[in-house]
């Protein structure tokens, strides 16, 4: 009863005292509620993040787990990481031995073997597109698509001339130039194109040698790739969907296009800067005129007709023509030759500002863009890939293109848009490990070239004879020292043994849990089992796993509390000095208290009353202002501002959840946090004299 | 008769930068219960140290001082203060009143430190000595809503509320009107003489001198022949 009663002694002197100093109680009960505010709406909105966060990388590719060799030089990074080439990860060669141990440990859900790699998109020109077309026309004799090919061939013969006509007026440099011009007459010489009926190797040889390179060469792109089973990848990350073509058949051989990087990378120039405007004038809402960005872009828009040009075959030509001059875009000259006629309407077509871009936007999706190939990719082509293997060689690989996918909630993301997915066996192919096949063909092609296989130990004896003069030792392996780069071509089966996906080799693999909230004792199950069976696996959370990406809830975290924590610093250090100034202030009254037999932990409570109340009051204001924002945005949603922020948000928007627990617990926190630091200068206060209630002012 | 203070031998030495100042050197003497007592003399002679031992804010350097036969020197802080709250009582120059309670809530502070009684104890002595002082219309006004007259009254009755033994006045007339100030004596005497309660008071007024029933004279730290 005495202690009760002794608090609520306290608290009322505390309550009147704060109403006393109104002025100060408010300062400070208004920091420590922006500090609320501040937390509340900060970790809520970080765990929001780090949800959904979650969600967009254990749902595309990274899953809740990755394994991979801890012999590794680099840290694995799905989501970039390593710029430029790509990350040492090390290997696992033996899958089926990991999977057996992987898939006994418990919570484990699913295990999906992976090869993250990086390799060269070859790319031709339009030129070697119709050249592909042609000889395809002539293997199957059929002489009205042959013909109708030979006239799109002339065609754009005609529009190279027209191109090395406007060079010749900028370089005096000719000779190269008249080279070509000469090569492009042969082509059109009246023996030539209009006798090609059959596969004449002669003929074709020369068009691909002398006329292709002509048009240039598309500077090469990167493609990452995730090789990995398929099927399983499809059944275990549920974002992930084809969106154009189909799923690679279980067992098939082939690529899935992210449909991202199609859009980033392999649409036509044109679109793509059409698409890029339309996005910023659109959803950022700016103008052409208002942004040198997009004055670039409209610029560079303005270029684009040559390549539109050279998408055309002479009956699409004409039509577009006819098109855009029905919608005003009358070439300045109506009687000149089409190619001219329509590069004149094109470039016109393609200057645009502000006034006109909506109408020209709709206009080229509607008129232009299904006369032309879109995309340098479709589903249904076979591309060639390029990797440069481990072992030394350049590896090309055709693949068929099966389909376009992407990841549901985030279509625009850059991160999750860069992964294009292959099947293993392909994917083993380009990382460098050699089929029977594939060694078969390059033993064949050593015995044709020359070349044997040599002893590193005898490599001296073997390349200079036995008394060569000693030279300086060096580890030149065979294949590398001895050998010229050789561009191998794999014969391997369109199809595989699904055993495949279950044996063999991977870089990493995801793990799937059944429980993700037991992530934390998962790995540690997963280290436990490896070290135990002598693998040399390395386990790391998705976190860790997705690279750059998934650090950035740490560096927001991170820079969040050191924010919190400055602003408490202020905070203590004002309180502090309040309550020391404030015991100068009240000398008498505590001395007064204190003679008429208050003890001293009276005087330290009833300081720490006052920090109490006017943290407690501030800090609930604070949290209830911020759980009003979160239920506010949460009905809203917050839009995310860039493709990054939607990788983060899982989405374009992130609907913020009120968490309770938070806006509960930052209030007691920072209420005991002003208490305990007041302990100080409370204890401070304690010390004055009770004899002090005697001393007369001054 | 008991004896309410004792004080022996006692001395009381502050230091003072390097050097060190005698407040009180060697005093020796009683005050029984009951008694009126002033102490007197001049500023600086030792009347506030006197005062402040008695009052158990302080102890000796040398000597001891007994309150109710208990000596103090060898107290805690803590044990002063409970020795404060129980036996004594305090009346100041300033009235030295909570600004921030009413008239009522003032005078049961000392209650609820103690936090011995009910609330129906506590209102009945409350009440009781707002009675006696003539305030009990002021019950629930803020203390800085009265005259310094009745604030003193308010700090009597403060002071009367734990029925201390002894109650030590500082001065209390010295920033009141002679008129107010009369009154204030007056008042402190009937408690005096009705509750046998032993006054201690500092004072260098011969008005109110004239009231008390013995005045300690000292004079630089020791006692002048009274």
């Amino acid at each position: 009863m005495k202690i009760n009663q002794t608090y609520k002694l306290i608290l009322k002197v505390a309550a009147r005292n704060l109403w006393l100093f109104r002025l100060r109680t408010f300062i400070i009960g208004s920091l420590l509620g922006f500090g609320a505010f501040l937390a509340v709406l900060g970790l809520s909105l970080l765990r929001d993040v780090e949800t959904s966060m979650r969600a967009s990388i254990t749902g595309s590719v990274v899953g809740d787990i990755q394994i991979h060799s801890s012999q590794a030089k680099d840290d694995l990074a799905v989501f970039g990481g390593g710029f430029m080439g790509r990350a040492d990860i090390g290997t696992i060669p033996d899958l089926a031995a990991v999977r057996d141990v992987v898939m006994k440990v418990q919570n484990v859900d699913a295990m999906i073997p992976m090869g993250l790699d990086m390799v060269f998109l070859g790319r031709g020109n339009e030129l070697d597109d119709t050249l592909e077309a042609l000889r395809n026309a002539l293997k199957s004799n059929d002489q009205i698509i042959v013909k109708d090919r030979v006239d799109q061939l002339k065609f754009q013969l005609s529009q190279l001339k027209s191109e090395i006509e406007q060079q010749r007026k900028l370089t005096t440099q000719t000779d190269e130039l008249d080279e070509q011009w000469a090569a492009i007459a042969q082509a059109e010489a009246p023996d030539f194109l209009d006798t090609l009926t059959t596969v004449d190797e002669s003929k074709l040889q020369f068009l691909d040698t002398k006329i292709a390179p002509i048009s240039g060469e598309k500077t090469p792109v990167y493609l990452n790739y995730v090789g990995t089973d398929i099927t399983l990848f499809q059944q275990k990350f549920p974002k992930f969907t084809v969106v154009e073509g189909e799923m690679i058949p279980n067992g098939n051989r082939g690529i899935l296009i992210s449909r991202k990087f199609r859009e980033d990378f392999l649409k036509v120039m044109a679109a793509r800067i059409f698409d890029r405007l339309n996005k910023r004038l659109t959803k950022g809402g700016m103008t052409i005129s208002g942004d040198p960005e997009n004055k670039r872009l409209a610029a560079d828009l303005a270029r684009q007709h040559a390549q539109v040009m050279a998408q055309l075959d002479r009956q699409e030509a004409t039509e577009l023509s006819q098109r855009l001059s029905e919608y005003g875009l009358e070439p300045e000259n109506k009687d000149a030759e089409l190619i001219d006629k329509l590069t004149s309407q094109l470039k016109s077509f393609l200057q645009v500002d502000d006034d006109k871009f909506t109408e020209r936007y709709k206009l080229f999706y509607e008129e232009i863009a299904p006369r032309i190939k879109l995309y340098e990719i479709s589903p249904g082509e076979t591309i060639t890939l390029r990797s440069y293997t481990k072992s030394g060689y350049i590896k090309s690989l055709p693949l068929k293109v099966y389909g376009v996918y992407t990841f549901t909630g985030l279509e625009d993301s850059d991160l999750a848009g860069a992964m294009n997915i292959l099947d293993l066996v392909s994917f083993r192919e380009l990382f460098g490990q050699m089929s029977e096949a594939s060694k078969k063909e390059l033993d064949d092609m050593r015995a044709a070239a020359g070349i044997k296989e040599l002893d590193t130990a005898n490599l001296e004896e073997s390349l200079f004879g036995v008394n060569a003069a000693p030279v300086e030792s060096t580890n030149t392996t065979a294949a590398v020292g001895a050998a010229p780069t050789i561009e191998v071509k794999p014969v391997i089966d369109e199809t595989f043994d699904l055993r495949e996906n279950d044996s063999g080799l991977a870089l990493n693999a995801a793990i799937i849990l059944k429980d993700p909230r037991k992530l934390r004792r998962t790995i540690k199950d997963l280290e436990k089992t490896f070290k135990q069976n002598n693998m040399d696996l390395k386990v790391v959370d998705w976190q860790t796993a997705a690279g750059i990406a998934g650090q950035f809830v740490v560096f927001v975290r991170m820079a969040l509390i050191f924010s919190l924590i400055v602003i408490f610093i202020v905070a203590l250090v004002i309180i502090n000095n309040s309550i020391v100034v404030g015991t100068l202030n009240r000398t008498r009254e505590i001395g007064t208290m204190r003679a008429i037999g208050a003890q001293k932990s009276f005087v330290v409570g009833l300081f720490l009353a006052e920090t109490g109340l006017t943290g407690l009051l501030g800090s609930i204001f604070g949290s209830i202002v911020a759980l009003m924002i979160l239920f506010w945005l949460s009905i809203k949603g917050i839009p995310a501002a860039n493709d990054v922020v939607s990788f983060l948000f899982s989405g374009p928007r992130l609907y913020p959840k009120m968490r309770w627990d938070i806006g509960i617990t930052a209030p007691i926190v920072v209420t005991i946090i002003a208490v305990v630091a007041s302990i100080y200068a409370a204890r401070h206060a304690a010390q004055i004299q009770p004899a002090e209630a005697m001393q007369e002012k001054e | 008769m008991t004896i309410a203070v004792k004080i022996d031998k006692v001395s009381k030495i502050y230091p003072l930068g390097k050097t060190e100042v005698k407040a009180l050197t060697d005093v020796s003497m009683q005050i029984t219960t009951g008694e009126f007592a002033a102490i007197a003399g001049p500023s600086g002679c030792g009347k506030s140290t006197m005062l402040n031992l008695i009052g158990c804010m302080d102890t000796p350097s040398a000597g001891e001082v007994f309150i109710d036969d208990q000596p103090i020197s060898k107290l805690s802080d803590r044990q002063l203060t409970s020795l404060r709250l129980e036996k004594l009582g305090f009346i100041f120059q300033s009235f030295n009143l909570i600004p921030v309670l009413t008239v009522a809530q003032n005078v049961e502070f000392p209650l609820l430190i103690q936090g011995k009684h009910s609330p129906k104890e506590r209102t009945g002595l409350v009440d009781e000595l707002l009675e006696e002082v003539g305030l009990t219309a002021q019950r629930n006004q803020r203390s800085n809503e009265l005259s310094g007259g009745q604030r003193q009254r308010v700090a009597i009755a403060r002071a009367l509320v734990s029925a201390p033994r002894i109650v030590l006045a500082d001065e209390p007339t010295a920033n009141l009107d002679s008129t107010t100030g009369e009154r204030i004596i007056d008042l402190m005497k009937r408690v005096n003489q009705t509750r046998q309660t032993t006054f201690i008071f500092s004072t260098h007024d011969p008005q109110v001198m004239k009231h008390a029933s013995r005045i300690i004279r000292l004079k630089d730290g020791r006692l002048a022949d009274a």
